[in-house]
C-alpha cells in the first residue's frame, strides 16, 4: 500500500461545509464533526478555507499532555483523546497554534480529528477529502504531491506552509492560496 | 463507460452488520452517486459511505448528500393517511386526523366523481414535479390523463427547466439538456457560465471546473453576484439582473465581427445566421454595457477568449432561464456555439445545469401539459395515436392540452379547476407572487396532497397521502447530462407509507379505471410500460434497461433499442433535430425586465439557492446540519447601499415590492450588484421571498420571471420589531 496523505489545496474551497457534514458520518466519530470551514473575510466576498488537524510529525497537543492521552498511530495520525486516559485538562487546547483539538464539557474530553484513522489505516480515504466537491482536500501520494509542487508555484517561490510558516513539519501537506499564478494559459 | 483522471479505485469501509446499497443522491440534477449504509438486523438506513467508482461524481458529494439518508428515518415522516373534516383550517398544520387507507382511498373517489359530475372533467388538476424517478413522472401523466380523464396536469419543471427546453427545443430540435458528458468539461479549455452559481447549486462539478484553470483554461461567469466560482473566473461579467439577452447579443456581435464565426459550420449545419448577424450589431460593446452594466473591456475580453478557445462549452442554469425571456436568453447563449461551431464534438457544446434530481426526465415523459411519454405533443394526431395504443384507450378519450402550472392556479382562482391532486412539489414555497397562489390553493373544494413531509402546501390540502422517500422505492432517474441511472431501494417504506405510483394505481381502480392500471404491480412493471410508452418519441428510452444502466454506469438517451449503447455526445453527425437536419440560429431582439426599478422601488431583486437547501426546503430544512448552517433567510446587500439606507449587518429589515413584504436580516456583502439585492427561496410561511417575486411568465416556457423584479428596503421601528419576534 502506497502511503497517501491528506493534501489542501486552499485556493479551490467553496465553502459548502461537505467536509464538516462529512466527518460527522465518520465510524467513532460519534456525529461530532472535528475540522472547520472559516469564512476568510465575510464582508468582502465569499473566501472560505477549511482547517483541521495537520497531524504535525511532533505534535505540541501531544507534548503537552500530562497523561499520554493523545496517541500518534503507526502511520503518523495524531489521534483523539483515549477516554480512558484524557483528565479534561485542556492544555492540548491551548498548545496546538492551530486551535484544533474541541473539548466536550459534558463528558470532560478533548476529541479531535484523528484523519479518519478508522479509514485511513487501511489506505481508504478520509471522509472529508473523499467528498470534497472541488478537491481542496485531496487524498495523494508522495509522488502525486511532488507533481502538484512542480505544477504550481506561488510567486515567492514557496507553495507549502511547512516551515518557516508552521510550528513545524506536519504529515498533511498544505497548498496556500495563490496556485494559479504560476500556470501558463492555454493560449 | 469511459473513467477520466479523476476515478480511482478505492475500496469501500464496510462494517459488521451492515450492507451497502448503490445508489444516488434525492436532490439536484448532478445525482451524485451514494452508497446508503443499511443496517442488516434493523433493516434501516443509517449512514451513507461515498461511492467512489460512480464515473461523474467519483465518490463526491455536497453537504446535501451527505446528510440526505437522515431523510428516511426523519421523525416528521408522515406514517399514514391524514384527512382534515373542517376545511375552515385550511392552510393550517390544523385539523388532521389518521385514517385508513381504504378511508382515505374512497374519500378521494367520492369527492373527485362529485366535482367531476357537477363541474365536468376539467374541473380537477393534477400538480405534479420531477424530485422523482422517470418512472412515477410518466405513471402521473397517465393517472391525469386517463385515470381522471382531466386536461389540466402541469408541474414544477416550469419553474425550474421549462426555459432551457424551450430554448434546445427552438435551437436544436431537441432538448437534451448537456450535448456532452459531465467528463468532458475539465477537458475542455474555456467553460463560459451564465446565470449558475454552480459552487453552490452544483458544487460536485466544481472538482472539474476549476481544473479547467489548473490546466491554463478560462472561466468566464456571468452573475449579477460574485459567487464563489466568479470569485476564481478569469472574466467576471457581472450583470444586472434581467439582462442577459443584451450581453447574449453583445458577445456574438463580438465573435462574428472580429472573425470567430466558422462559416462552413454555419453554411453547411444551421440557419438564421444572416438575420442574427444584422439584428445582434446594433449591440456594440457600449451598447451592451448600457444595457448590462457591464464594463465594455470585460466584454470584449469574455468574447476574446471564447472565441480564441479551440474548445468551449456554454453552461448556464435559473439565472438566466427564470426570467419572462428566458428562452431567449437560452437560444441566445446557444448562439454562441452554434456561430463558432463549438459544438457537435467532444469538449465543446452547450450544457444547462439541471436543477431537480429528474428535471431531465421528468420533463420528457408526458407531465407537462402539452407533452405524451418520449417527448411527443398532445396536439400530434400521431404522437397521441401511438400513446394510446399503449395506454388502451382511444384517441377520442385524450385529453386537450392544459395550460401551464402558475395559470393552473389562475383557473383554480375563477373556479374552472376546484379540485386538485398535489405531489413532489411545494408551490406554496416555490411558486411566485405566494400571496395569490396561497389563496387559490385555499379556494380549492378539494385537494389531496401526497408527500412524506407535512409541506407548507400540504397544510392547505384535505386529505394527505404518506408518500415515499427517494430510498425506499427503485426506477431510473436522467442527470444533467442526459444519463439515465438507476436508484435502488434501501429499505422497506416507512409505517404505512406508499411510492407514488403505487397510491396512483390503487386509486384509479378506486375510480373504476382499474383495467388500464392493475397490471402494473411493482415499479419494474411501470419501468417497462414506460420504455415502451417512449419508443420512437425522439426522448427513447426503449433500450435504457435497467440491466443495461447497471452494466454501462447508466445510458444516455436516446437509446432505441437492446445493441444501442446511448448517446453520450449528441450531433456528433452535425445532424440536428428540426427536419431539414439544421440548427437554428437565433435573431432575438432585446426586451428588459418585465418590471425595472423606479422610484418607488429602486432596487433590483433577484433570487436563488444556497448550497446547503435544495429547492422549497421542505426536506432540508428538517435536517439538523442543513438547518444550522442556514436556518433562516437574509437579504445580501452591498455596503454601500447599506450605508444609504442605514442599515447594519445582521439587522432585521423590510423588503418590499408590489406583491408582498418580508422581513430578513441583513447580510453585508461587496460580492453584489449596488443595485441588486439577493434572497434565498427555500424558506416557507412568512419567511418566503415568492410572496414578493412577479408571475411575468415567459410567452413560450411559461416560466415566471424569479430572477429580477423592483423591490425596495425599509428599515423596521423598534416597536414593530417586538411585534415580530
Ligand atoms: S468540503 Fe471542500 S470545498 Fe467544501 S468547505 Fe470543505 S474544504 Fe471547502
Ligand atoms: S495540528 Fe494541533 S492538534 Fe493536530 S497534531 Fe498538530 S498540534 Fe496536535
Ligand atoms: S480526516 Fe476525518 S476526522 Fe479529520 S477532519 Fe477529515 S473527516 Fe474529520
Ligand atoms: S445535492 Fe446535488 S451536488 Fe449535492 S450531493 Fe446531491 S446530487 Fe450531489
Amino acid at each position: 500500500m502506497t502511503k497517501k496523505r491528506l493534501y489542501l489545496e486552499l485556493e479551490n474551497c467553496i465553502g459548502c461545509r461537505s467536509c464538516l457534514a462529512a466527518c460527522t458520518q465518520c465510524g467513532g466519530h460519534e456525529e461530532r464533526n472535528r475540522n472547520y470551514v472559516y469564512d476568510v473575510n465575510p464582508l468582502v466576498n465569499r473566501q472560505t478555507m477549511p482547517l483541521m488537524c495537520l497531524h504535525c510529525v511532533n505534535p505540541a497537543c501531544a507534548r503537552s499532555c500530562p497523561a499520554q492521552a493523545i496517541q500518534i498511530h503507526e502511520t503518523g495520525a495524531v489521534l483523539s483523546a483515549l477516554v480512558e486516559k484524557c483528565i479534561g485538562c485542556q492544555n492540548c487546547t491551548i498548545a496546538c497554534p492551530y486551535g484544533i483539538p474541541k473539548f466536550d464539557t459534558e463528558q470532560n474530553l478533548m476529541y479531535k480529528c484523528d484523519l479518519c484513522i478508522d479509514r485511513t489505516k487501511d489506505g481508504i480515504p478520509p471522509m472529508c477529502a473523499s467528498v470534497c466537491p472541488s478537491n481542496t482536500l485531496q487524498w495523494l501520494t508522495d509522488e502525486e504531491i511532488e507533481n502538484k509542487k512542480q505544477q504550481f508555484n506561488l510567486d515567492n517561490g514557496k507553495w507549502v506552509t511547512s516551515l518557516p510558516y508552521l510550528e513545524g513539519e506536519t504529515n498533511v501537506k498544505v497548498n496556500l492560496p495563490g496556485i494559479l499564478q504560476g500556470v501558463t494559459k492555454l493560449f | 463507460m469511459q473513467r477520466d483522471k479523476f476515478f480511482k479505485e478505492i475500496e469501500n469501509v464496510r462494517h459488521p452488520n451492515e450492507t451497502l446499497v448503490k445508489t444516488h443522491c434525492s436532490y439536484c440534477g448532478m445525482q451524485c452517486g451514494m452508497n446508503l449504509r443499511v443496517n442488516t438486523v434493523t433493516n434501516k438506513i443509517i449512514g451513507v459511505e461515498p461511492r467512489y467508482d460512480w464515473p461523474v461524481t467519483v465518490g463526491k458529494m455536497c453537504p446535501k448528500g451527505v446528510t440526505a439518508y437522515q431523510q428516511t428515518n426523519h421523525d416528521d415522516r408522515i406514517l399514514k393517511p391524514l384527512i382534515r373534516d373542517d376545511a375552515s383550517l385550511k392552510g393550517t398544520k390544523e385539523g388532521f386526523r389518521e385514517a385508513s387507507w381504504e378511508e382515505a382511498y374512497e374519500l378521494i373517489a367520492k369527492k373527485f366523481t362529485e366535482l367531476q359530475k357537477q363541474y365536468g372533467k376539467d374541473t380537477l388538476s393534477v400538480f405534479s414535479g420531477v424530485s422523482m424517478t422517470n418512472e412515477k413522472c410518466y405513471l402521473t401523466g397517465k393517472f391525469a390523463r386517463v385515470a381522471l380523464g382531466t386536461r389540466y396536469i402541469d408541474y414544477n419543471g416550469r419553474f425550474c427547466m421549462s426555459s432551457a427546453a424551450g430554448g434546445f427545443l427552438r435551437s436544436f430540435g431537441v432538448d437534451r439538456g448537456s450535448t456532452l458528458p459531465w467528463t468532458d468539461i475539465h477537458e475542455t479549455d474555456c467553460l463560459f457560465i451564465a446565470g449558475s452559481n454552480t459552487a453552490e447549486c452544483h458544487p460536485t462539478s466544481m472538482f472539474r471546473v476549476w481544473n479547467v484553470q489548473e490546466r491554463g483554461g478560462y472561466i468566464i461567469v456571468a452573475d449579477p453576484r460574485e459567487t464563489p466560482i466568479a470569485r476564481r473566473a478569469d472574466v467576471h461579467l457581472d450583470l444586472k439582473p434581467g439582462t442577459d439577452l443584451a450581453l447574449a447579443n453583445g458577445i456574438l456581435n463580438l465573435l462574428i465581427q472580429n472573425g470567430y464565426a466558422d462559416e462552413e459550420f454555419v453554411n453547411q449545419h444551421t440557419n438564421g445566421f444572416e438575420e442574427t448577424k444584422e439584428l445582434v450589431k446594433e449591440f456594440t460593446p457600449e451598447y451592451t454595457s448600457e444595457l448590462t452594466g457591464v464594463a465594455p473591456e470585460k466584454i470584449i475580453r469574455a468574447a476574446e477568449i471564447y472565441g480564441k478557445a479551440p474548445n468551449a462549452v456554454v453552461m448556464f442554469a435559473r439565472g438566466i432561464e427564470q426570467q419572462h425571456k428566458g428562452v431567449d436568453n437560452v437560444s441566445g447563449y446557444t448562439n454562441m456555439a452554434l456561430v463558432t461551431g463549438k459544438i457537435g464534438r467532444p469538449k465543446s457544446g452547450v450544457a444547462t445545469f439541471t436543477g431537480q434530481g429528474n428535471g431531465q426526465g421528468g420533463r420528457e415523459h408526458g407531465q407537462k401539459s402539452d407533452l405524451l411519454p418520449g417527448y411527443r405533443k398532445i396536439t400530434n394526431p400521431e404522437h397521441v395515436r401511438e400513446v394510446c395504443q399503449v395506454w388502451g384507450i382511444t384517441p377520442e378519450e385524450m385529453p386537450e392540452p392544459g395550460v401551464s402550472a402558475y395559470e393552473m392556479f389562475e383557473l383554480m382562482e375563477e373556479k374552472t379547476i376546484r379540485g386538485l391532486y398535489l405531489l413532489c412539489s411545494n408551490p406554496a414555497v416555490s411558486a411566485p407572487n405566494l400571496n395569490f397562489v396561497r389563496k387559490a390553493l385555499k379556494g380549492l373544494d378539494f385537494m389531496v396532497c401526497a408527500d412524506f413531509y407535512l409541506s407548507e402546501s400540504a397544510e392547505f390540502a384535505d386529505v394527505v397521502l404518506p408518500s415515499v422517500t427517494w430510498s425506499e422505492d427503485e426506477g431510473t432517474v436522467t442527470n444533467l447530462e442526459g444519463r439515465i441511472i438507476k436508484i435502488n431501494k434501501a429499505q422497506e417504506p416507512l409505517g404505512e407509507s406508499k411510492p407514488d405510483w403505487q397510491i396512483q394505481v390503487e386509486l384509479a381502480e378506486r375510480l373504476g379505471k382499474g383495467k388500464y392500471f392493475s397490471h402494473l404491480k411493482t415499479a419494474k412493471d411501470v419501468a417497462d410500460e414506460f420504455r415502451l410508452a417512449s419508443k420512437g418519441g425522439y426522448a427513447d428510452y426503449y433500450g435504457a434497461t435497467w440491466d443495461k444502466i447497471d452494466k454501462q454506469d447508466g445510458v444516455f438517451w436516446p437509446c432505441k433499442d437492446e445493441n444501442d449503447q446511448g448517446t453520450p455526445h449528441m450531433f456528433l453527425d452535425k445532424k440536428f433535430y428540426h427536419p431539414d437536419g439544421k440548427a437554428k440560429i437565433c435573431a432575438l431582439p432585446y426586451r428588459p425586465p418585465a418590471e425595472e426599478p423606479d422610484e418607488k422601488y429602486p432596487l433590483r431583486l433577484t433570487t436563488g439557492r444556497v448550497v446547503y437547501h435544495y429547492l422549497s426546503g421542505n426536506q432540508t430544512r428538517r435536517i439538523p446540519f442543513l438547518r444550522d448552517m442556514c436556518p433562516e433567510p437574509f437579504v445580501e446587500v452591498h455596503p454601500e447601499t447599506a450605508a444609504k439606507y442605514k442599515m447594519d449587518h445582521e439587522e432585521r429589515v423590510r423588503l418590499f415590492t408590489r406583491r408582498g413584504e418580508a422581513i430578513y436580516k441583513v447580510k453585508i456583502t461587496e460580492a453584489i450588484r449596488k443595485d441588486t439585492v439577493f434572497v434565498p427561496y427555500h424558506f416557507g410561511h412568512e419567511q418566503s421571498i415568492n410572496l414578493l417575486t412577479i408571475a411575468a411568465l415567459d410567452p413560450i416556457s411559461r416560466m415566471p420571471e424569479y430572477k429580477a423584479c423592483a423591490a425596495q428596503l425599509e428599515k423596521v421601528e423598534k416597536a414593530e420589531m417586538k411585534k415580530v419576534q
